[in-house]
């Protein structure tokens, strides 16, 4: 996944995912709590959600509870660092929502 | 009822789901399969839905994670192969691979570089890849791997035509070399082509996921 360092920007799945993962949270209820929140939007696709979850973690943006590897079901859940970058990008879509609503003016529908 | 059905898939992502979607579609649920060969059994109409991933670049490891992962997910998943190959206990050399899994060894990540995954039908579309850089990303490995079989069957094709395997028999003899050449040539004739479809796909994706997700 690309996520913009430069920007500082994240990639829809990716904030997504850090929202979700801000209550200890298993593989499909990601899937679920992105569907619900987005009330159907975005739905997303097993394969992705399973190279978002390895990119993350190896960024140490989320971990897995619990103990080793044969768990039945791994729940995950955002760390430090994950916090930080989450605050970093709520705060710029917050910053590029007052730009787009100064230029374009509000939002009628 | 049951069914048997002996296919084989040269196209084997798209056209294999499109096919076990219509026969899902009528009523058939796939329970297992082996080489080319396909057992349904009966089921209510539209009552699951299959998607087809290529997964021949992952090693042993990582193919054993991402299956359990899918599984964790409630999806049944059903291993598929690619080759026709019947050997057991050997090792292939699989150059498009990520990392170890330039490696398949028999038991183990050879012969099952397809995950069949069905789902219980919800009304939704089933895919497993959504955001247009994952997208771009798998259909480069789907893309490589054609590209990497089409370019092996020029260069035997190529081998077999001039007079470099001078003193290698094709079919141990049984048949004369240029059906070797033919043969050989068809493979790398299929693996350009769906390489090049796939790349088509994969490029797609690419510029999309310049301006969007």
């Amino acid at each position: 996944m690309r996520d913009n360092i430069k920007g500082g920007a994240l990639t829809e799945t990716t904030f997504l995912i850090l929202l979700a993962t801000c209550n200890p949270i298993h593989g499909y209820g990601i899937m679920q709590f992105i569907e619900t929140e987005t009330k159907g939007r975005v739905a997303l696709g097993a394969g992705t959600l399973y190279g978002a979850i390895n990119t993350l973690q190896k960024k140490g943006w989320i971990e897995p509870i619990g103990n080793s590897q044969n768990d039945v079901k791994k729940d995950y859940i955002i760390t430090q660092l994950g916090k930080q970058v989450a605050a970093d990008e709520q705060r710029r879509l917050v910053e590029i929502s007052h730009l787009a609503e100064k230029v374009l003016g509000g939002i009628s529908a | 009822m049951k069914k048997t059905v002996i296919k084989y898939f040269i196209d084997f992502t798209d056209k294999q789901e499109k096919w076990l979607n219509e026969m899902a579609a009528r009523g058939f649920r796939l329970v297992r399969c082996g080489k080319l060969m396909y057992k349904f059994e009966q089921s209510a109409l539209a009552e699951y839905q299959y998607h087809v991933e290529f997964v021949g670049e992952k090693s042993h490891t990582k193919h054993t994670d991402y299956k359990r992962f899918l599984e964790d997910l409630g999806y049944r998943i059903i291993c598929k192969n690619i080759n026709l190959n019947w050997s057991i206990g050997k090792v292939r050399f699989r150059p498009w691979g990520d990392g170890a899994g330039k490696f398949a060894t028999s038991p183990g990540a050879y012969s099952k570089e397809l995950l069949i995954v069905e789902k219980r039908n919800d009304g939704k579309p089933f895919d497993l890849h959504t955001d247009t850089q994952d997208l771009a990303v798998y259909f480069k490995v789907v893309r490589n791997a054609y590209f990497c079989v089409g370019v092996m069957g020029i260069v035997f094709a190529a081998l077999f035509t001039t007079s470099i395997l001078t003193t290698f028999d094709f079919a141990w003899g049984v048949l004369p070399k240029w059906c070797g050449g033919v043969l050989f040539a068809l493979v790398g004739i299929i693996g350009v082509f769906f390489g090049t479809k796939y790349a088509l796909i994969a490029k797609q994706y690419s510029e999309l996921g310049k301006t969007n997700e």
